[in-house]
């Protein structure tokens, strides 16, 4: 069996552990962490506007410390589950692309003939203000739709609910 | 019934708006609005000799312009904006929230002494760094970034170029300035960071690990040192040339003159970087509207407006104040907040007998300050925001984002009225 483990920039460790307990360790793990270009696409886009137009930070070093914010952190984020799984005595191996997180997910899933996408229902959801109720993040959702397999959606443990 | 000449005159007006408003075929502002003046020029709507006097007498508003540009690029280049998000990491101490205020602080800072666009434009880019490293939510940092751009415009004269376009037009200084504006500003800052805490307060629950905090890689100490000593002296400046109605171009150009000879003097200069970082279209731009509004004025149009304004307010100085602020903040939704507030400017030049005539002034700056927040047409915040969730896609609508923006900024533009109103 082989699992895909989409790991966020948070939590990694703890959807690790609660995924062993349910599927044991007879599994191959593939952890898989999505940097999200998208927002930040837009701030570049936004900022080279007519009026507003600041090509400096298209080229180095806001560029260079972008890049380089969003390498740590999604290094960080996929070796910390890495060795919670490692940890447990887990068969895992990690990743880390860049792209659009939801359709990365699906497109390694099939990539990789996964049997198991297992994901946070908060994936998608960070940022955004909660001014009514929310069931998944955007990300978890279009997993859910697109999967090529099938999905383990994990709940966040705190969640209290609507609002 | 309006005449030909003032048909005329009206629809190359509202043909102007029209194009900036909706950009068909990507045409830039800029172009909008010098084709428009060149159309009222053509039609004999301002004569040259009117229009060269009306430009040369605005020379502080485009030295201000250029000289505030200059300051924030090289600010920018010495490192300063990136030391400060370091500084607000480190009085995070570790916990979101904290971190969240500190940016609001910094945000704040930034606005109000070297103008909302290096906030919005310059620091954004660096919190957005900041909060990836620390592996916290992205978002809520870069709102705050934006929206601090426009709710601390009003904290003084030098805050935004907006400002600058009334002061340079209707006069005024810094005690008047702040007497009808630091209370609305104070009220519009706390309300705002309290919201967005309330917003996002799952997210900022989050706690962050201070050693992931980068090192900041200053080009030069000692270029960073000249320009943190020169920063604190164009702010002085600023305040004292605002008290004393001396010319702020004058202080933000030799500001951005000594940081430049700094910058060459330690070989940190990148002058490529520096053309590139000033928005020269901003000059065309305003140099256009100039013009068109010049014409319409001329037409007896925004005399008219004005009328119109007064007789909607009656005997009431509440009206009065809250319906230039609400129009002014409407104006600037539609269309964009710098031809709102020239046209403003030229309502309350024709307004000058209104017995609250300057608490109407500082009302129409914090209408065009604010008001850009309240839809989604005509602010950098706002279009931001759309832009960043429009692809994240799920979770805020653009209606949900609408629903917050009507009921969040007229509650800023009512108290701050209200504010306005009470210091009369």
């Amino acid at each position: 069996m082989r699992i895909i483990c989409a790991i966020g920039r948070r939590g990694g460790p703890e959807l690790i552990g609660r995924l062993a307990e349910i599927v044991g360790g007879h599994a191959e793990w593939l952890m898989l962490h999505v940097i999200d270009k998208g927002p930040r696409h837009d701030l570049e886009d936004f900022l080279r506007g007519p009026l507003h137009r600041r090509p400096d930070h298209g080229s180095p070093p806001h560029e260079m410390a972008l890049d380089e914010a969003e390498e740590t952190a999604g290094r960080a984020a996929v070796d910390e589950a890495l060795a919670a799984a490692r940890q447990a005595g887990l068969k895992a191996e990690a990743s880390v692309r860049a792209g659009n997180p939801e359709r990365t997910v699906v497109e390694f899933a099939s990539e990789m003939q996964a049997d198991l996408i297992a994901i946070s229902g908060s994936e998608g959801a960070e940022g955004h203000p909660h001014m009514g109720p929310v069931s998944v993040g955007h990300t978890a959702r279009f997993v859910i739709d697109h999967a090529p397999c099938d999905v383990l959606l994990f709940r966040e443990k705190d969640r209290s609910g609507i609002l | 019934m309006p005449d030909l000449h003032t048909s005329v005159g009206a629809a190359i007006f509202l043909a102007t708006l029209a194009v900036i408003m909706i950009r068909p075929y990507g045409v830039p502002e800029a172009v909008a609005a010098l084709g428009g003046a060149a159309l009222m020029l053509a039609g004999g709507f301002v004569r040259p000799a009117e229009a060269v006097t009306l430009l040369v007498n605005d020379w502080n508003v485009y030295g201000f312009f250029l000289g505030m540009m200059a300051i924030s690029a090289l600010a920018d280049q010495a490192g300063i904006f990136e030391m400060l998000a370091y500084r607000a990491g480190q009085w995070g101490r570790g916990s979101g929230m904290r971190l969240y205020l500190a940016v609001f602080a910094v945000g704040a800072m930034i606005t109000a002494f070297l103008s909302n666009d290096a906030t919005a434009l310059i620091l954004t880019p660096v919190v957005y760094a900041l909060a990836t490293r620390l592996r916290l939510a992205v978002l809520p940092f870069v709102f705050a970034c934006t929206f601090i751009a426009d709710t601390a415009s009003f904290l003084l004269p030098v805050s935004n170029p907006i400002n600058i376009l009334f002061m340079d037009a209707c006069g005024g200084n810094l005690g008047e300035f702040l007497h009808h504006l630091l209370l609305p500003s104070i009220f519009c800052i706390g309300f705002n960071i309290a919201v967005f805490a309330w917003l996002f307060r799952r997210d900022l629950r989050m706690s962050y690990d201070p050693a992931l905090l980068p090192v900041v890689d200053l080009p030069d100490r000692r270029y960073y040192n000249f320009t943190v000593v020169l920063l604190i002296l164009v702010a002085v400046a600023y305040v004292a040339a605002a008290a004393n109605d001396f010319p702020l171009s004058i202080v933000a150009l030799s500001g951005g003159m000594l940081l430049f000879a700094g910058a060459a003097r330690y070989r940190c200069l990148d002058m490529a970087k520096l053309g590139k970082e000033i928005s020269w279209s901003l000059f065309a731009f305003i140099t256009g509207m100039f013009i068109v509004v010049r014409a319409v004025e001329n037409l007896g149009l925004t005399t008219s407006f004005g009328g119109w304004l007064t007789g909607l307010a009656g005997d009431s100085r509440l009206g009065a104040v809250l319906i230039i602020a609400a129009c002014t903040a409407l104006g600037a939704n539609l269309i964009n907040n710098v031809p709102m507030a020239l046209v403003m400017i030229s309502v309350l030049g024709a307004m000058h007998a209104h017995p609250v005539n300057r608490a109407l002034v500082y009302a129409a700056v914090f209408g065009a300050d604010l008001g850009p927040n309240l839809t989604t047409v005509g602010s950098l915040a706002t279009m931001l925001w759309l832009l960043i969730l429009r692809r994240k896609g799920l979770e805020i609508s653009t209606l949900e984002y609408f629903k917050l923006g009507v009921t969040v900024v007229p509650i800023m533009i009512m108290a701050g009225s209200l504010l306005i109103w009470l210091n009369l």
